[in-house]
């Protein structure tokens, strides 16, 4: 600070280093992210000193193993992975448009531009964008029962951006039907409502939908059934285990016969509401051949469990708090709290329900429900790296289709869009504005081409064929992205290319905000107090 | 059963479990070890307790701790967080990629050298006849000293991760690395950046799974034993733990120790720092004490000078303070593994069980409401022989917590003392009785009696495992007696020297801890809540409104007020 006020020119000086650092960083990220991009991008295998290995193909994860310690490349890190809080999807476009930005930028201002006039024309070309994307996006329309062919198609276009084509296809099914299977008409999609459960399983690589629930624990006592069919499900938060209630543990006052009676009495208690539950069983199966399952949220101790299992129930505790949810969803019935006012109305039913052994691992497969309102994805791999990314692409997946259902719209991928709002910045919006803003403008326009230039870099295609014929295309009014195979315009329509539209808004609304303050370097190291949380 | 899981959050916390895991596994050890002394068979310690059965899908069975540790990124050293029993080693097949046929890129980080002790372990695991490799050259008994020497010599001089001398190996659901996105590991010192590292992704979920893995395999679980590192920002990830259990698992007890290094007591350079630090230590001591019903402080700024005059204990040295910590830790746990007999009978081996609960309900809650106990320890306890029958004990108990008072006379005092392995001349153990005897007259002979006290007692010392620091003077004896004759400057004395030793230790409520909770609540007012206060911002910063930061206060005079009423007018005044 005082240094500051000695010498003027030292400011200027600080503040021009800063800036090309902020340009570097940015630039840096940007190369590291770079060859993620699309459907030929790289995948890559990190292996730590421990040996611990982790496998990714997105952009969020990556930067997230990464240790940075740049903070402006922090600031750009926090941006990338908040817009994949959000929506799910674009962290590497956003980096890579954010690095374009400052990229050329720099042309700008190393030819004298002030940074201010290309902050003004970030704004004016961002708004622009905007408004282009609406009138560009497709919509779709979202009746009672939504188009699923074209949910197919978002969903697909974003799995084969992590995993091969196969598997891509396989998972697209499964996320398109795990979501509509959990939609409820006007209400906003509970992702949480798809449990995602993973096996590891040696050389198999496999992953299939459960309508209704796989839990990863069993039953807790050797009498109880490993497989049964048409069952009741008590779904409940019950204690069913004898705990030492305060009093009883004061036993330094009480003498040791008052003890065992009050050991008694409280074993009594849990042993009635043990009673109640076989009642209910004993009422609702009793000269048939349907069968009990009892899935609690709480503890359930070995004497309740020999009632249970001598009554023929079969009984699993501790299960997820958001199972109980997830089980009346899939199952029907309601979660009781209590078993003072059990009747058949309280319980769901499952046309399956069977136990998988793993070694110690134990997984309980509810199935075969009516009208599940929740389902389970069940990955198999053959280790825990390959399951998280596999887990991963899932998420990517199930978020695309719940983005392109609540978006009721999409927009066409392929760098179509990119190529298209670019043309439409030069054409129409850069000779409304005055001044040197327009640099700004232009600046964005190019940036905005960093998309479909690194799909083709990804592919190995020469980058300046393909914007030529892309360019090209535009200009005769077809609106075409990029063969990955071949670097020739296709129509990403005809192709089943989209993007989501969401996710394409937020990339062009943080991209700029976040190149604008790391090139007003002032407003940085202000912003740089509460960089911990970018909103 | 009566199952424990135990929970350890922060660095120093990982390196106090370290070494108590070592001892567990020694105790195993001995048990099976034909040529160890009988009286570690005696079979008395449920290891259950802490321990769980297991199997790999390949058939295999394992016995692991009960346990879920977290860390920061990086503080695993050498060790890979899904451990090496499961079958999740690194091999050419796991290098292969399953899901892509693009191009793919590897980094492979170049890996970390293990140090000699590691190394040996490894050896032995690849061992297919399950003896270790010296064992096979029968009689070259100087040789075998030899290697242990350069064993101890690596961890004397260069352990930089807890898991650098940890024995044990480890459930994959065990170890939890926390990933604060880009966060400086070495900034992770206060409260609110913690917050910030759990409110991102899905940590808390994450932890929180675990805690059920290992709670829903119990018939029936006596508590949590919960060590935080409470000195930064894993105070916060603490709490969020301690909020989920409370509300989760309601019914189950928690004996929380919240420990600290002693280089962490060095003080900040500026004013800032000072201020961030003295709010750091209010809030998170106000914030884990409301989801505690048992805290015990522990961590002194400096053991060399304060502990005892038989221990040589390097403050800069985490592997040392930590194996305090951990006997002390170790000590206050027999009880809860001992079989309960019924009170009348007096076994010879062990007598006093009591379960967590039984503890925390003594503790805090049976003379008045004070949640805060001092943790005290005479490491190695002294010999209960004829002379120093008398007032031994208690004067060889020295507090392991910080900051507290004198222990002067309080009537409502409750204390809960384990002694195990007491010698009762030169090495040969004293009686069950001749122990319990002792005590009773010791504290029959003050003149303050105490509201109550509790006494487990077992026959069995702490067993001093290979990777373990040289702490003790050369007045200590291979069973931890004391030797009549001191060498002038002999050479401190570890593992190889010193095979077991006595224990007492004690957990006491006691107004003793005034002095810590009155600093924490003092601060909180003048840095916090005081007009104009400068904390006023930080603890915004930190996720706290004025009106939580109140309560706190409020929280923390209650606490004050019931230890000590007269206190009343005095606290109310500093408002
Ligand atoms: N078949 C395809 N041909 C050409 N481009 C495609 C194809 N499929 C997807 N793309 C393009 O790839 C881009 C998305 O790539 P990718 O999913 O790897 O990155 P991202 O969504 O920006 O970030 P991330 O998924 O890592 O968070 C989009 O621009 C999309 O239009
Ligand atoms: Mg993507």
């Amino acid at each position: 600070m005082s240094i500051r006020l000695l010498n003027p020119n030292a400011e200027v000086l600080n503040k021009s280093a800063a800036l090309h650092m902020n340009i570097n960083a940015a630039k840096g990220l940007q190369d590291v992210l770079k060859t993620n991009l699309g459907p030929k991008g790289t995948i890559k295998m990190l292996v730590g000193g421990a040996g611990d290995i982790k496998l990714t193909k997105d952009g969020n994860t990556l930067l997230k193993e990464m240790q940075i310690q740049n903070p402006t490349a922090i600031m750009i890190a926090r941006t990338a992975v908040a817009q994949d809080d959000t929506s799910g999807d674009g962290t590497t476009s956003t980096v890579l448009f954010i690095g374009e930005l400052m990229k050329q930028s720099e042309r700008c201002i190393d030819e004298g531009t002030h940074p201010r006039f290309l902050v003004d024309g970030f704004d004016i070309a961002k708004r622009a964008t905007l408004e282009f994307l609406e009138k560009f996006k497709t919509p779709v329309v979202m009746g009672e029962v939504p188009d699923k062919e074209i949910l197919k198609m978002v969903a697909r276009t974003t799995l084969r951006t992590k995993l091969y084509e196969a598997l891509a296809d396989q998972l697209t099914d499964i996320v398109v039907n795990a979501v509509l299977c959990i939609r409820k008409p006007d209400e906003p999609i509970d992702l949480f409502m798809v449990e995602i459960m993973h096996m590891r399983h040696k050389f198999d690589v496999d992953t299939r939908l459960v309508e209704g629930l796989v839990l990863d624990h069993g039953s807790r006592h050797p009498d109880m059934k490993r497989r049964a069919e048409n069952c009741y499900i008590l779904t409940c938060n019950v204690s069913l285990e004898y705990e030492k209630s305060e009093i009883n543990a004061g036993f330094f006052y009480s003498n040791a016969e008052q003890r065992e009676k009050m050991v008694a009495a409280e074993r009594r208690q849990v042993d009635e509401r043990v009673k109640k539950i076989i009642d209910l069983k004993n009422k609702v199966c009793s000269g048939n051949d349907k069968n009990f399952v009892v899935i609690n949220q709480k503890g359930i101790d070995p004497p309740s469990l020999d009632l249970l299992a001598r009554a023929g129930i079969i009984a699993l505790r501790r299960a997820k708090r958001r199972n109980m949810e997830r089980l009346v969803l899939a199952c029907g019935g309601e979660a009781v709290d209590s078993v003072d006012d059990l009747t058949e109305d309280c319980l769901g039913w499952a046309g399956l329900v069977h136990e998988h052994v793993l070694g110690e691992e134990k997984y309980t497969f509810v199935e075969n429900v009516k009208n599940p309102r929740s389902c389970t994805i069940l990955i198999k791999g053959p280790n825990d790296h390959t399951i998280a990314q596999i887990k991963d692409a899932v998420r990517d997946g199930l978020r695309s289709v719940k983005n392109t259902i609540e978006d009721e719209a999409v927009v066409l991928g392929a760098g179509s869009f990119e190529v298209a709002a670019r043309k439409y910045l030069m054409d129409s919006v850069k000779k409304t504005v005055h001044g040197r803003a327009q640099l700004g403008v232009e600046a964005f326009a190019e940036a905005l081409l960093v998309i479909p230039k690194t799909l083709a870099e990804n592919s190995g295609l020469d980058t300046q064929d393909v914007i030529v014929a892309l360019k090209g295309e535009h200009d005769r009014g077809n609106v075409v992205g990029l063969n990955q195979h071949t670097g020739e315009p296709i129509d990403p329509h005809m192709e089943g290319i989209f993007d989501n539209y969401s996710v394409k808004r937020q990339i062009i609304n943080s991209g700029p905000v976040i190149a604008s303050q790391l090139l007003l370097v002032d407003e940085v190291i202000r912003a740089g107090r509460n960089m911990r949380k970018p909103s | 059963m009566r199952e424990i899981v135990t929970i350890q959050v922060g660095d120093y916390a990982n390196y106090i479990g370290s070494h108590f895991w070592n001892f567990q596994d020694e105790l195993l050890g001995l048990a099976e070890d034909p040529g160890a002394d009988p009286v570690f068979k005696n079979g008395l310690l449920d290891m259950d307790v802490f321990y769980r059965a297991g199997e790999t899908q390949q058939g295999i069975f394992t016995y692991c701790p009960r346990m879920i540790s977290i860390g920061s990124r990086g503080s695993l050293g050498s060790l890979s967080t899904s451990g090496t029993l499961y079958g999740n080693i690194p091999s050419a097949d796991s290098m292969a990629i399953a899901t892509w046929t693009g191009n793919a890129a590897r980094s492979v980080a170049e890996p970390y050298k293990k140090n000699l002790f590691l190394q040996s372990l490894s050896e032995e695991d690849h061992d297919d006849s399950g003896i270790p490799a010296s064992d096979s050259k029968e009689g070259d008994s100087s040789h075998r000293r030899e290697r242990d020497k350069d064993r101890i010599e690596c961890l004397e001089n260069g352990v930089n991760s807890w898991t650098d001398y940890s024995k044990v190996q480890y459930h994959p659901k065990t170890l939890y690395e926390l990933k604060g996105s880009w966060a400086d590991v070495n900034k992770f010192d206060d409260y609110g950046i913690g917050r910030d590292v759990i409110a991102e992704g899905s940590h808390a979920e994450e932890m929180n799974e675990r805690l059920r893995f290992f709670i829903e395999e119990c018939d029936h679980i006596q508590g949590i034993q919960f060590i935080v590192d409470d000195s930064g920002g894993f105070s916060s990830v603490a709490v969020e733990y301690l909020e989920n259990i409370a509300d989760e698992y309601a019914n189950t007890p928690v004996l929380l120790y919240n420990v600290r290094d002693p280089v962490s007591h060095a003080l900040p350079i500026n004013q800032r720092g000072l201020i961030t630090r003295a709010l750091h230590d209010a809030v998170s001591f106000s914030k884990l004490a409301s989801f505690s019903k048992l805290m015990v402080p522990v961590g002194l700024p400096s053991l060399r000078s304060n502990l005892s005059p038989l221990l040589h204990v390097k403050d800069e040295k985490l592997f040392y303070s930590s194996a305090i910590y951990a006997a002390a830790i170790h000590s206050i746990s027999v009880p809860f593994r001992l079989e309960p007999l019924r009170p009348s009978t007096n076994s010879t081996y062990a007598s006093g069980a009591l379960e967590i609960g039984e503890i925390v309900h003594l503790l805090a809650g049976q003379a008045r409401q004070n949640p805060v106990t001092i943790l005290d320890l005479a490491m190695p306890a002294p010999s209960f022989t004829e002379e120093n029958n008398r007032g031994a004990i208690l004067k060889y108990l020295n507090p392991l917590t910080p900051e507290i008072g004198e222990d002067d006379e309080d009537p409502y005092a409750v204390e809960s003392v384990t002694v195990h392995g007491a010698l009762h001349s030169g090495c040969n153990r004293a009686l069950i009785s001749q122990v319990k005897n002792s005590i009773c007259a010791e504290y029959e002979g003050r003149s303050i009696k105490l509201k109550f006290l509790h006494l487990s007692m077992f026959l069995c010392p702490l067993p001093i495992p290979l990777p373990f620091p040289s702490i003790f003077t050369s007045r200590v004896g291979r069973h931890g007696e004391l030797l009549e004759h001191e060498f002038e400057g002999g050479e401190p004395k570890g593992s190889l020297d010193v095979e077991s030793v006595p224990i007492a230790a004690r957990l006491r409520s006691s107004k003793a801890i005034l002095p810590f909770i009155e600093t924490r609540y003092m601060n909180l007012h003048k840095y916090g809540l005081a007009r104009g206060s400068r904390g006023d911002e930080l603890l915004r910063d930190w996720g706290f409104g004025r009106e939580e930061v109140e309560d706190m206060g409020e929280n923390m005079s209650r606490m004050l007020l019931a230890l000590d009423p007269l206190s009343e007018e005095a606290s109310s005044d500093s408002d």
